[in-house]
């Protein structure tokens, strides 16, 4: 009973040591609120690149791969709901007669892409991509002012007279100054047969015009893509030919996504298989495929994670200097406690209590605001901006209407854990320390 | 005589200062029985702390034998030694030793505390908190439960600290030049006080001073010279 008492008596009589609690509250406090935005930041990230991606889409296939075979074979696996052929090219976007501006900065186009003449083409057949994707809802995204919309969006892609139509994304239609109707070219090349045989690149241009705009959740897809008829693209690159690049599939029951996209690799390898050890085809999970991207984010999250570790130890590491204090102004109290039956072992835990006790208020006031900060982030970031005029989290870069936020309970059980896992290392020195005085030493010294 | 509830049998304590062994006690016998009060008297050097401390088992021997009721105690383990301290002795110092972050009363009730487990504490609290009071009220400081060392007068100091040692009610108090701090009148109401509370609980008392006048009080003076009993 005397360990606690003292340790009560001891911290509640030296406010130095509320200097332990603030520490351990600050650190505690940042690992919540930083790690729970970064947790909602991540999930919001991924809701919008899966609404930007189908939850499975084959890829990495043969040259010349035909759709109705993949199609057959895709159709075959019972989790496929939908599925739809793409033909993925890429080119240099730009009005016809003007060359492209040069390329943004490297680097600049990880989340949003549209500052680069540089893209991605999609060849889809535009309803069966609706059945395999969100595209249809990508057309009629409400942020889409009715002007920028697509005319028809049953047939967006339908080709208007000898130009082919595009769809291109909001951000880059606003940009560029953009509208239905206006005429683009996109430069791009191909590999051809020469008449002695030989194969080179050359250079092919398409004459398109613009349909609409298209919008996802995910900036970054909409800079970097534009939509056109699959037709356009294999009558320009490959005569004509019905082939296939891409699939996008939609699966029946979600919780079984890895499972299809084993099960889909295997069968489309069956399907395409030349035995060259080349182009095999495979099927990734919307996840999957956009692992680089999500795992990105995560590894941001698990940096934040180690630098807030640090500066909880460096709080321990106050408290291990008040604690040290303590116990050097005690040194009688030791000899005392002795006299009066105590032990090393109870002069230890007295000390080691004291620590524990910082400690426990500590986490308890950081993990308290910490939660109310992270549900409440988004109003301490209006309240800042007005106050201060300095946006912390502009949501707009990130394409978010608030700041997101996640409390996750295993966080914060590892967070409490760490916390008292440094507290008491960081106690339990100067308690050994305090054992290790001769009781009759600290009473002459008294 | 009553047998002794402590005893040193043939105790020697030699501290080395560097390479060189200083020997305090050299071959001591002591006993205290229940009920006895006796005076330690030697001159500074002489032993007398060093002998209370081997027999409150805060300091081990270097030879011979502390015992308790008989039962030699010195190579017992730290946690049955600190036990037997609890239940046996009380320490009054020279200095009082009170810690200065409790008042009174909670100096007094550690002393409860020091071997009962927390819940046992809790079930107990209203009637070890009435016995500390009733023992300060004992000791003349009723009015000053509340008042921390800081508060106190070098002799109400004092008596917090004999109210402290008589708290677990031991078999022996142990007193170490007790009013070597105090003025003689006060030192005079603090060893009435500690020999009335003494005879009224029938402890056994060793009484450490160099004060003739005082170990004259005792029922029996043990004289110590250089680490030897000479009488």
């Amino acid at each position: 009973m005397y360990r606690l008492f003292l340790a009560l008596r001891y911290l509640l009589t030296r406010p130095i040591n509320l200097l332990g609690v603030f520490g351990i509250a600050l650190s505690v406090w940042a690992l919540v609120v930083v790690v729970s935005l970064f947790s909602g930041f991540l999930a919001v990230i991924a809701r919008h690149v899966h609404g930007a991606s189908a939850d499975v889409t084959v890829s990495g296939l043969p040259p010349g791969t035909g759709w109705p075979g993949l199609q057959a074979e895709l159709r075959g696996e019972t989790n496929v709901a939908a599925v739809a052929p793409r033909v993925v090219h890429y080119g240099l976007l730009h009005r016809p007669g003007r060359r492209p501006g040069p390329p943004a900065l490297p680097g600049r186009t990880a989340l949003h892409g549209g500052d680069q003449p540089f893209l991605f083409v999609l060849g889809v057949d535009p309803a069966a991509e609706s059945q395999a994707t969100g595209f249809a809802g990508w057309l009629v995204d409400p942020v889409i002012p009715a002007e920028l919309r697509a005319a028809d969006p049953r047939e967006p892609l339908r080709d208007r007279g000898d130009r082919a139509a595009v769809l291109v994304g909001l951000d880059r239609m606003r940009a560029e100054g953009l509208r239905p109707g206006d005429e683009l070219v996109l430069t791009t090349g191909t590999m051809r047969d020469r008449e002695d045989g030989a194969r080179v690149t050359a250079q092919v241009q398409i004459p398109l015009v613009v349909a609409g705009a298209f919008k996802t959740q995910h900036g970054g897809f909409d800079g970097n893509n534009l939509f056109v008829g699959i037709e356009v693209l294999r009558r320009h690159l490959f005569d004509g030919a019905s082939v296939v690049q891409e699939a996008a599939v939609r699966v029946a029951d979600p919780q079984d996504l890895d499972g299809t996209a084993a099960r889909l690799s295997r069968a489309v390898q069956r399907a395409v298989d030349r035995g060259d050890q080349r182009a095999r085809g495979i099927a990734q999970t919307w996840r999957q495929k956009n692992a680089g991207f999500l795992e990105s984010v995560e590894h941001q999250r698990a940096l934040l994670k180690i630098v807030l570790v640090v500066i909880l130890v460096t709080a321990a590491f106050l408290m291990l200097a008040t604690l040290s204090m303590m116990v050097t102004e005690k040194t009688a109290d030791i000899g005392i406690l002795a006299a009066m039956g105590g032990t090393p072992l109870g002069t230890t835990q007295v000390f080691l209590a004291c620590g524990l006790t910082i400690t426990g208020a500590g986490v308890a006031l950081g993990l308290g605001t910490g939660c109310i900060t992270a549900v409440y982030l988004e109003e301490v970031r209006q309240v800042l901006r007005w106050a201060t005029g300095i946006d912390l989290f502009p949501l707009e870069v990130y394409n978010l209407d608030r700041v997101p936020w996640h409390l996750d309970p295993w966080w914060l059980l590892q967070v409490t854990l760490m916390a008292f896992a440094t507290g008491f290392l960081a106690s339990a020195l100067p308690a050994l320390r305090a054992a290790r005085h001769d009781p009759l030493v600290s009473l002459r010294n008294a | 005589m009553t047998a002794p509830v402590l005893a040193a049998a043939s105790v020697t304590k030699t501290f080395q200062l560097g390479r060189q062994p200083i020997p305090v006690l050299r071959g001591v016998d002591f006993a205290v029985a229940a009920g006895e009060i006796v005076a330690l008297l030697g001159a500074s050097g002489a032993g007398k702390s060093t002998l209370l401390h081997v027999l409150g088992l805060l300091d081990p021997p270097t030879s011979g034998e502390v015992l308790y009721d008989g039962r030699a105690v010195q190579h017992l383990s730290v946690r049955e030694r600190a036990l037997l301290r609890h239940r046996y002795v009380g320490f009054v110092f020279q200095f009082y030793h009170l810690i200065p972050e409790l008042t009174a009363l909670q100096n007094v009730l550690l002393a409860g505390m020091m071997a009962t487990p927390i819940l046992r504490y809790l079930r107990e609290r209203s009637e070890r908190r009435r016995r500390a009071v009733a023992l300060l009220e004992q000791v003349g400081l009723g009015e000053r439960l509340r008042h921390r060392p800081a508060e106190l007068s070098g002799g109400e100091r004092q008596r917090v600290a004999i109210a402290r040692a008589l708290l677990a009610e031991p078999r022996v108090i142990l007193a170490d030049e007790p009013t070597g701090n105090l003025d003689s009148a006060t030192a005079k109401g603090v060893v009435d006080l500690m020999f009335s509370l003494q005879r009224q609980r029938g402890l056994g008392f060793v009484l450490v001073t160099h004060d003739e006048a005082l170990a004259r009080r005792a029922d029996r003076v043990v004289r110590m010279v250089d680490g030897r009993v000479v009488g």
